[in-house]
């Protein structure tokens, strides 16, 4: 009779927990986007996750220097170093030779402690460029809202290991998160320009790009002039290669605005006056 | 007779941690001797001294006076434990070892040759019976399977002196016939046994001389017929006479 | 010796009765071969990583091995009661302390022997390459470390009554030294009188564990470390070992065992 009961107990248990399943199944997504998650990261992590993401994006920068990298210890020093550097205005600084992070061993310990640790500065070379990979998509995937891993990651892909479908399929995994990044435009038309020679779908973006950049940055009080500059050389570039000179001026003209190097890109919208000023001449007069 | 086991003022004193809190004397000025060949029971009520006393003669704890020795030899120097076996009252061992492992290891401790160790493994786990479960883990074991495991340990090295505290505590009648037995058998080879206990018809029966301690001190001494000549009654009459116990009417 | 290496021989059974080490291998194998599934570009000749994260888990299983292992053999040993019949017999207490050192190391030993020779099959089978001496070396000044850290724990294991005390009390110290230890001078830089005189003490007394850990060295291809480095580094851990063991003989002598 008790061996009854208890399991009688335990069946209403069970009806009582699978009914709160199907109640609870419905309401839980209003509390947390985490279970809708297709990720296994976002779905362990949530939104800590973006903590990780730095940490995978340097290791790939260690990655890429063969471990041999400044720990936070290091970079604080350099820091200090810099800041106590100062140059007096109207003095030429010597230059400096490169003598890396490390620096002379302060001690014997320090000395002895180098024979067991990358100690030389190198990049990977070659298809060893692929091993900094993982940790850019593990970044990626932390952050989707990281650009530069995805921007970086197919750089390298599409340049050095021939993986050019696999950056361009990187690359729009990043603008599907990321709709309003003209980095990752950017980078997208180069991939077209340089790896498809697709001169009409690389203007394309890099138009976009520049859209992008013209409604999100000059509000700023330090916007992303470099970026400016360099989509506007590319499509002055891709221009001038098109043979529409008048627009290659026009966007040399735009890039001289915030180019730390102007008189570079005075000097080659002068060239392409003067070629213009040859064809000119050149073709026939109408009576 | 030679000496096997000798105390000279042994004195042991615990310093408590707590604060103004005294020293507490668990032996004072004990004298102990024990010859060879014979069957020394150490008797007392709890607290008096006696596992204190096995714990200085096993090198547990200092004495913080007087002297101990075991075959002449001082008992901080681990050689005076060559000789010995120690079967403890509460016998824990290896879990994770068979009794096979467990004795080869403390024959290992003895430095005893391969092949002899084997030898008197076969021979002391027939003698405990314990043959059946040689190589079984001791985990797996009754608590009488381990005492009797703690008894073939403590015999591993043929000792010339058992120390056994409490040897047939917690054993069942026939368990501790058999404690009997063995101790008898180790008498009749010519082997001293020094143990405490409080079964003193035991004792009575299989005992040669027999000290009682009270409080740290030695309150007598002597062989077991000559102390029931003298007080005219039983051993446990004995006992509480020493201990100047008076029933309440 | 055969005293030393009998307890020692016990030491060792126990670890491999027990379950400890073999779900640690089970979970280091399982997350490297989930990690060594995945796709990344359809790239199949990516190594580093996998590498990066066999090495990382091996050296935080082999940590856990040790710590754990080391710190309960004295207090479990006392508790269990196991210490009296042990030290009733002619061994004296440096041989018992010898005797548990020499066990967790050997027993750790082992362990980092299976290890590396999964993870040598794992880079083995992305690089088709197998630099033996480089492996070898890694192996070597790992347990060279591990040495230092079981020493550690055995001094700690005579010192805290409890081993979870222990464990965790050794487990910071040892991770406190290797991310931190050979920076402290950088740190001390940055301090001001008496702070500085402190980070330069402790930066000279502490034994330099991140010396042994050359994963990098094995991750990133770089060339084999000089053999005699080895031998000084393995010199330097010697001494620390015996300062442990003896630091840790000293307070086990006079410790009061009673039943």
């Amino acid at each position: 009779m008790k061996a009854s009961r208890g399991i009688l107990i335990l069946l209403l248990l069970l009806a009582v927990a699978f009914s709160l399943a199907t109640v609870l199944q419905l309401r839980t997504p209003r509390w947390t986007r985490r279970s809708a998650s297709d990720s296994v990261l976002a779905l362990v992590f949530g939104e800590s996750r973006q903590l990780f993401a730095n940490h995978f994006f340097v290791k790939a920068d260690i990655s890429f220097h063969s471990g041999y990298y400044p720990s936070m210890f290091d970079q604080a020093r350099q820091a200090e170093e810099n800041d106590n550097d100062v140059s007096h205005p109207g003095e030429e600084e010597a230059p400096k030779p490169e003598s890396g992070f490390l620096g002379p061993p302060t001690d014997w310990i320090d000395r002895f402690g180098r024979h067991f640790r990358p100690t030389l500065h190198m990049h990977l070379q070659g298809g060893n460029i692929r091993e900094i990979l993982p940790w850019l998509r593990i970044s990626a995937e932390l952050d989707p809202h990281r650009v530069e891993a995805y921007t970086v990651a197919s750089y390298w892909m599409r340049k050095h290991l021939g993986k050019v479908d696999e950056a361009e399929q990187f690359l729009r995994e990043g603008l599907r998160a990321n709709p309003e990044s003209y980095e990752l435009l950017f980078e997208l038309g180069n991939l077209y320009y340089d790896n498809r020679h697709d001169a009409g779908r690389a203007r394309n973006v890099w138009l976009a790009a520049l859209r992008l950049w013209q409604k999100q940055e000059p509000g700023k009080s330090k916007p992303d002039n470099l970026s400016l500059d360099q989509i506007a050389v590319h499509l002055a570039h891709l221009e001038e290669q098109e043979g529409n000179l008048d627009r290659a001026v026009e966007y040399f003209e735009m890039a001289k605005q915030v180019s730390p190097e102007p008189p570079q890109l005075q000097k080659q919208i002068d060239e392409i006056k003067q070629r213009q000023s040859r064809a000119g001449s050149l073709s026939p007069r109408r009576p | 007779m030679n000496s096997i086991l000798r105390t000279e003022d042994l004195c042991v004193e615990y310093r408590s941690r707590e604060f103004k809190q005294t020293a507490k004397l668990a032996l004072k000025g004990l004298n102990l001797n024990v010859s060879a060949g014979e069957v020394f029971g150490f008797l007392g009520p709890n607290g008096a001294g006696k596992t204190t006393t096995m714990n200085v003669l096993l090198g547990f704890v200092n004495p913080t006076g007087g002297t101990a020795h075991l075959f002449d030899v001082d008992v901080r120097e681990p050689i005076a434990r060559q000789r010995i076996g120690y079967l403890p009252e509460l016998t824990y061992y290896y879990k994770f070892l068979t009794v096979e492992e467990l004795l080869r290891f403390y024959a290992s401790l003895f430095e005893i040759p391969r092949l002899e160790t084997e030898s008197r493994i076969g021979r002391l786990l027939k003698l405990v019976e314990l043959e059946h479960a040689r190589r079984q883990p001791i985990r797996t074991y009754s608590k009488g399977m381990q005492q009797r495991a703690g008894l073939a340990q403590a015999l591993i090295n043929n000792p010339d002196l058992l120390l056994l505290d409490e040897p047939t505590s917690g054993l069942d009648p026939l368990g501790r016939m058999k404690v009997r037995e063995i101790i008898r058998r180790l008498k009749e080879e010519g082997k001293t046994v020094f143990f405490s206990s409080h079964e003193l018809g035991e004792v009575e029966t299989i005992c040669d001389r027999v000290a009682i301690l009270h409080q740290g001190e030695l309150k007598v001494e002597g062989r077991v017929d000559h102390l029931l000549a003298r007080y005219q009654c039983n051993l446990e009459q004995v006992f509480l006479k020493v201990l100047e116990y008076h029933p309440e009417p | 010796m055969n005293k030393i290496f009998a307890i020692a021989g016990v030491v060792i059974k126990e670890l491999y009765r027990r379950k400890d080490f073999y779900v640690l291998f089970v979970l280091t194998a399982l997350i490297t071969l989930l990690l060594g599934s995945v796709n990344f570009f359809n790239d199949d000749r990516i190594a580093r990583y996998l590498k990066e994260i066999c090495l990382l888990l091996i050296w935080v299983s082999a940590l856990v091995i040790a710590i754990t292992t080391t710190a309960r053999q004295i207090p479990a040993e006392r508790e269990n009661r196991t210490i009296f019949p042990l030290l009733a017999k002619p061994v004296t207490r440096l041989e018992v302390i010898i005797g548990k050192f020499l066990g967790c190391w050997l027993a750790v030993g082992v362990a980092l022997v299976v290890f590396y020779l999964f993870f040598g099959v794992i880079s083995g089978s992305r690089e088709h390459a197998w630099p033996v001496l480089k492996y070898f070396q890694a192996l070597w000044l790992q347990w060279t470390m591990l040495a230092v850290v079981i020493a550690l724990v055995v001094f700690g294991s005579v010192l805290f009554t409890s081993p979870a005390e222990n464990v965790t009390i050794c487990f910071f110290a040892v991770l406190g030294i290797l991310l931190l230890g050979g920076h402290l001078n950088t740190a001390a830089l940055g301090q001001k009188e008496p702070l500085r005189a402190m980070f330069y003490t402790l930066y000279y007394l502490i034994p330099h564990l991140e010396w042994f850990d050359v994963r990098d060295i094995v991750i990133y291809d770089w060339p084999l470390i000089p053999w005699l480095d080895c031998l000084l580094a393995t010199a330097y851990a010697a001494v620390y070992v015996v300062l442990f063991v003896f630091a840790a003989w000293a307070v086990f002598r006079r410790k009061v065992l009673t039943t």
